[in-house]
């Protein structure tokens, strides 16, 4: 078992609430991503995720995939 | 923040679409052709298709599947201009709400901006420009006029003006000298620093600002996890209650329509904005409020507990008076004899007094010979004669003490001043109370808050201070468990108790509370995390402002909440009893969902106002 990055994008297109189901199921139907939760009000996702397997890139277009644009936190 | 190509992009990815969706609705009309409509429909209807699949594959019914269903079905009846319209403000409000919701985020997005990312670091003592996570504790950073300071820090030389809004929300810059603690994020508007870097990036009071406001706003009111749950089987269930009503009424148009309208918009999201933009708000003035339940509850507070020293007070004395007691002498040099016996005393007093000598420009040279008499003061030989300052053990001959019983009933700690053996006047001091508390009180008042001090010290002093503030009850002389009693008691009177200390001994009342508040919270990351209210600057009178944005933000959410109940509750009428189609209701419920959005908003206008480092209520946050 390697070691789990946590990962927290921001995206300022989360406009419904209904959203987050979507973005959640679709991360955490990924393989290598141990859990996903999205943070509607402040528009953060939180990914835990095995970053030899799932690099945060593939964790942005996931998103994308989904509709929402967004990128990695800085803080 | 967003590079500009694809910023571009998703401009035209969302407003292209509605663009050509109108415009074809439009060309329809003039042409008569159905054709166009057709087309519109299927503009503005593709991307809504693709994003109800992508939720379907990962098994999750969306609005996007009731929209999109809705607008087929409307083709196959032969519907084009409802398809068409559904679609079209279906996008249209999409579009519209994203760039909206994010306006009610700002607060949050502006700190997170604020966030510095370079720094000029010294090695071997030359200037280094470096990205901020290649800092180290210890590291010297160099911070010019008009930079941003990029480290929590100690200042190491050099002085200047700081502009600390990001963190307290006070825009009058606070001066800043060797050893004086500095946060990152905050702008340097005039002077030079070397600040040596204590804290870095995530580890820094912004950050921490910036974690408190972001669990803050996720942080669910009781409301909202009730109405999460009620929308997570609310989708499915319209789906199925509208193909039930089209079937039984077998009447495909009147299921269509039920199902448009019954997507849930204004309900899921009148809370969370109300509650995002009302902490963001809060945030940016420097207050920092941990959540939607405290927001509630804080909106309740109607009794306030405070501490007095250190709340109330400055929490160190001051000198408060001089007075001549032998005409010969006059107060400067009463007050310098005083001043520089006490030059040689360790006494807490002693620098009370001594700084006040030199506030008033008095010369305070140290003298050679002192000594302190235990309980009762301090003998020293000052230019060659013998004075002392203290009790009147002290002097030779007992004198009129009526002046020194008038200040001790005041609350101050008065001594004698005597020369050879012989009084020649009595010095005073004690804890003076804060500038800006008579107004902070006033605040609270006219809020209609009732005001309680609690306090360990003496009554007299207690009492003359509660007083001089006009706050509505005392308590001096209290153990801690005292003051927790103190909170149980307002709270079986009926009253919202928020409680305000700062004192390890305050802290079972704090816990006691229904809401604890910290002031100048900024100085310790403790407070910032544990208080339910932090006031990061030490600024009395925005206890009352944060009482007020907090009732506020909760009357928000109910008119929010209301809002979107009567536009259900009326659209299904309408549908029911005829009149509205589905092109209609969808624009009423976007509608309803934009004016949701527009008076959280209204939460996001500055309504704080400073005046010399004064706050005061504006006119329409009070009530």
């Amino acid at each position: 078992m390697s070691e789990l990055t946590n990962t927290v994008l921001r995206s300022d297109e989360l406009s419904c609430p209904s959203c987050i189901g979507k973005v959640e199921s679709k991360l955490n139907s990924m393989d290598g991503v141990a859990s996903a939760e999205v943070k509607f009000a402040s528009g953060r996702i939180i990914v835990e995720h095995d970053a030899s397997k799932v690099t945060v890139r593939d964790l942005v277009d996931a998103v994308a995939e989904m509709g929402y644009a967004a990128k990695p936190s800085a803080v | 923040m967003t590079q500009p190509a694809t910023h571009k992009g998703r401009i035209w990815k969302t407003w292209g679409v509605v663009t050509v969706s109108g415009s074809l609705i439009v060309l329809s009309w003039i042409t008569k052709n159905d054709w166009l409509m057709i087309a519109a429909a299927v503009v503005a209807g593709y991307q809504i298709a693709i994003a109800a699949v992508r939720a379907l594959q990962v098994r999750i019914v969306s609005i996007d599947l009731l929209v999109t269903v809705a607008a087929i079905g409307a083709l196959f009846i032969e519907n084009y201009w409802e398809s068409a319209a559904v679609t079209f403000l279906f996008v249209l409000g999409k579009t519209l709400e994203k760039a909206t919701l994010n306006k009610t985020r700002k607060a949050l997005s502006d700190l997170v901006d604020a966030a510095p990312e370079t720094a000029t670091v010294l090695r071997d003592g030359e200037p280094v420009s470096v990205e901020v996570w290649e800092l180290a504790p210890g590291d010297i950073v160099l911070v010019r006029n008009g930079e941003q300071i990029p480290v929590d820090g100690r200042v190491v030389s050099g002085h200047g003006g700081v502009d600390e809004a990001t963190i307290t929300g006070e825009s009058l810059p606070a001066e800043k000298v060797e050893g004086s603690e500095t946060f990152a994020g905050t702008w340097l508007r005039s002077g030079v620093l070397q600040v040596e870097a204590v804290a870095i990036g995530p580890n820094t009071t912004l950050a921490k600002i910036i974690h408190r406001v972001e669990e803050a706003q996720d942080d669910k009111a009781k409301t909202q996890t009730f109405l999460e749950k009620f929308s997570k089987w609310y989708t499915p269930g319209v789906i199925g209650g509208s193909l039930l009503v089209g079937f039984i009424a077998r009447d495909i148009e009147l299921g269509l329509t039920l199902l448009v309208i019954g997507c849930p918009g204004a309900l899921v999201i009148s809370i969370p904005v109300s509650i995002v933009a009302g902490i963001g708000r809060a945030a940016k003035d420097g207050v920092l409020i941990k959540g939607g339940e405290y927001l509630e509850r804080a909106a309740k507070v109607d009794a306030v507990v405070v501490d007095k020293t250190g709340t109330l007070t400055k929490g160190r004395p001051e000198l408060t008076d001089v007075i001549v007691l032998d005409p010969a002498y006059t107060t400067d040099e009463v007050l310098r004899f005083a001043a520089r016996a006490e030059t040689a005393s360790e006494h807490p007093l002693a620098a009370a007094i001594i700084q006040g000598a030199k506030e008033r420009g008095l010369e305070v040279e140290i003298v050679e010979k002192a000594l302190p008499v235990a309980g009762k003061g301090i003998h020293a030989t000052v230019d060659g004669r013998e004075v002392v300052v203290g009790s009147a053990d002290l002097l030779d001959d007992a004198p009129d003490d009526s002046a020194l019983i008038e200040l001790n009933e005041h609350g101050k700690t008065a001594m004698y001043v005597g020369v050879d053996g012989k009084a020649i006047g009595i010095v005073a001091v004690a804890d003076t109370i804060r500038d800006d508390a008579p107004a902070a009180i006033q605040a609270l008042h006219k809020a209609g808050v009732r005001v309680v001090m609690a306090t360990g010290d003496a009554k007299r002093v207690a009492e003359h201070i509660a007083l001089e503030l006009g706050v509505d009850e005392v308590h001096a002389e209290l153990l801690p468990e005292d003051k927790l009693a103190l909170v149980r008691q307002l709270q079986s009177e009926g009253h919202t108790v928020a409680m305000m200390g700062d004192g390890v001994n305050d802290t079972p009342a704090l816990a006691q509370s229904d809401i604890g508040v910290a002031m100048g919270a900024a100085g310790s990351p403790a407070a910032i995390e544990t208080a339910d209210i932090a006031l990061m600057a030490d600024n009395l009178p925005r206890l009352a402002y944060a009482l007020g944005l907090a009732q506020r933000t909760v009357r928000t959410m109910r008119i929010n909440i209301a809002i979107a109940l009567v536009t259900v509750a009326a659209l299904l009428a309408g549908v029911l009893f005829g009149g509205v189609t589905m092109s209609l209701g969808m624009l009423v419920h976007e509608g309803s969902v934009f004016l949701v959005i527009g008076i959280a908003m209204l939460l996001l206008r500055p309504t704080l106002k400073e005046r010399e480092g004064l706050s005061v209520l504006s006119p329409g946050a009070s009530g």
